[in-house]
């Protein structure tokens, strides 16, 4: 299974952190495919899975 | 909820996108969006089409997003479906053009007919949602 340290030890970096980020954590973007996930759930709900 | 930032390179130049997982109303379940932000006003449009050459990669760094979220989140189930027809179609030519690497760390499903089965290329589904083995 590959991890974030194993991703960032490639020669070039794929993650680094920006705290500039942030801000997008609260912001409302997109919020509509949020409401789609959200009446998926409650009219699909999840897949029938096979206990581990 | 975790935020990725990337650019995609291409003839028309650099373009900042934005990947978001976003809390749904159901605990470890979250939604995947990606789109082009706009540095002016700092939104971002999921409906824009960039045709900037580089699509393989955008989906490529979409794949990479999910592995660096869900090794933050490893029970999390991700859900994606594409603001159009058309982009829902390219989100499942990139899931099947990564397939065979991605089925080994995930559960992929598709959703088609108001139903999730295992994902299986050629299949026209209508969402899409990848859990961790």
């Amino acid at each position: 299974m590959k991890t974030i340290k194993e991703l960032n030890d490639k020669k070039i970096p794929i993650v680094r952190i920006d705290n500039s980020l942030e801000k997008y954590k609260t912001m409302p973007i997109f919020q509509e495919k949020v409401d789609k996930a959200n009446e998926m759930l409650r009219t699909v709900g999840l897949p029938k899975m096979a206990p581990k | 909820m975790m935020v990725f930032e990337f650019t995609s390179e291409g003839p028309k130049g650099q373009i900042p996108k934005l990947i978001k997982f976003s809390e749904t109303a159901l605990k470890g379940f979250f939604n995947l969006a990606f789109g082009d932000k706009n540095l002016e006003s700092g939104d971002v449009d999921d409906t824009v089409v960039s045709n900037n050459g580089d699509s393989d990669q955008v989906l490529a760094t979409v794949v990479s997003a999910v592995f660096a979220f869900t090794d933050e989140q490893k029970d999390a189930w991700v859900y994606a479906t594409g603001s159009s027809k058309s982009r829902t179609r390219l989100y499942r030519m990139g899931i099947s053009k990564y397939f065979e690497d991605v089925k080994e760390d995930f559960l992929v499903f598709g959703l088609r007919n108001g139903e999730w089965e295992n994902f299986t290329k050629e299949i026209e589904y209508t969402a899409f949602l990848v859990r961790r083995k």
